[in-house]
């Protein structure tokens, strides 16, 4: 069903909110950096395609169709710093399907910022969204997305060796997936009795 | 590339591309349900399936990526049409194959299909130059991943209810395989003995 999400979303100590134009310097300082490029479709972005990014991100905030997408800055609370992007992909109307991807500043890592934003999404997702399943894929040699795939609960469906040339080489590709009954089972065992 | 000689003889079957007169051979067995529950062309009646057939007939090479080869399984002897095997190119700068096929449950359990299959992945692999063949089959069909496993083929996807098929949530396999994983069984011909390289002979006459 649409899905027009009540902007911000919050969480414990972040801020999940659509992207504005002010953002394009803070999307620059990890978009530009080799190791966040590295498993990422695109490569290196200069400041102008930054801009182009959050320029497109800025209408990326609801599902009205199949195909569309959901990219929320991740703020921190405690003082506003940006410190990546959530999002989400409408894949499959009748089938209920979407694709739930980020993209975080390394120098962010390593506090459970990424699983708390994913942990939101996946909420908006199997809440308000009428999700059924939700699918996330990465590259193989991605252990910190894969990881944080693990930690969402998600099951790993599937392993393609050598499927596809992705940056001139072979692709090696995980793909992880967490369905509606499984993702509810989760929530009740998490919830504080 | 070689140009393509067809048909292809295994030990006990002719594999062929289709032609007008098989409408009665590929009815005999794609109209059944138990058939229909796993293929994505419904063919429920003798008119629908002389449309997969025409459908089936222009399938005979590789020229670009997209195009499928499908090749009718004839018994040897008899010419009994007993099902078909197919290639389609769906990637050529990954050098990407995908292999479906279908058997007459009348002649299931006799390793006809595991024989197609063998045939149709040395073409693959040796002549199409492909780098990796993949083939996909519902969750429940038991025979399909038996088979795929005796090929070699890995598991390489298990996706749960993540598309509607026929109405129910979908539970789909992904079976792989890649060139240099695929065991030729019958390439290396044994040399006659006289070639053969003998160095305590050779020591000898030295």
């Amino acid at each position: 069903m649409p899905l027009y999400p009540d902007y911000p979303l919050r969480t414990e100590r972040l801020v999940l909110r659509p992207f504005t134009r002010g953002d394009v310097d803070a999307v620059f300082a990890y978009r530009r950096r080799e190791d966040v490029a590295r498993y990422l479709f695109d490569v290196e972005l200069s400041r102008e395609e930054c801009a182009l990014a959050v320029q497109q991100r800025i209408n990326q905030v609801a599902f009205e169709k199949e195909g569309d997408k959901i990219i929320l800055a991740v703020e921190l609370a405690r003082n506003g710093a940006l410190i990546g992007e959530v999002s989400l992909i409408w894949r499959s109307v009748d089938a209920r399907q979407a694709e739930a991807g980020w993209i975080f500043d390394p120098d962010y890592q390593g506090q459970g910022y990424a699983t708390e934003a994913a942990n939101a999404m996946l909420d908006l997702a199997f809440g308000p969204g009428d999700i059924h399943r939700v699918s996330a894929r990465c590259d193989v040699r991605n252990d910190a997305s894969w990881r944080l795939m693990e930690r969402l609960g998600m099951r790993r469906e599937a392993h393609f060796r050598e499927h596809a040339i992705f940056k001139s080489r072979w692709d090696e590709e995980f793909i992880y997936a967490i369905l509606w009954q499984e993702w509810q089972a989760l929530r009740a065992e998490q919830k504080p009795k | 590339m070689s140009s393509l000689s067809l048909p292809i003889a295994t030990d006990r079957l002719n594999l062929r591309t289709f032609e007008r007169s098989d409408v009665e051979g590929l009815s005999a067995y794609h109209v059944l349900p138990s058939m229909q529950r796993y293929v994505f062309s419904r063919t429920r009646d003798k008119a629908e399936v002389a449309g997969a057939l025409n459908i089936m007939r222009g399938h005979v090479s590789l020229q670009r990526p997209g195009d499928t080869l499908t090749l009718a399984m004839c018994r040897k002897g008899d010419h009994a049409l007993i099902g078909h095997v197919s290639l389609h190119w769906s990637d050529a700068t990954a050098g990407q194959g995908e292999v479906r096929f279908c058997i007459n449950p009348s002649f299931a359990g006799q390793g006809y299909t595991r024989e197609a299959l063998g045939a149709l992945f040395d073409l693959a692999f040796d002549h199409f130059r492909i780098h990796r063949l993949f083939a996909r089959c519902d969750g429940r069909n038991h025979h399909s991943i038996k088979l795929m496993q005796q090929l070699g083929m890995r598991l390489e996807a298990h996706y749960r209810e993540h598309a509607l098929f026929q109405g129910e949530w979908d539970e789909e396999l992904h079976f792989a395989i890649l060139d240099r994983e695929w065991q030729r069984s019958s390439k290396v011909k044994d040399l006659p003995p006289r070639h053969r390289v003998d160095a305590p002979a050779q020591h000898r006459v030295a």
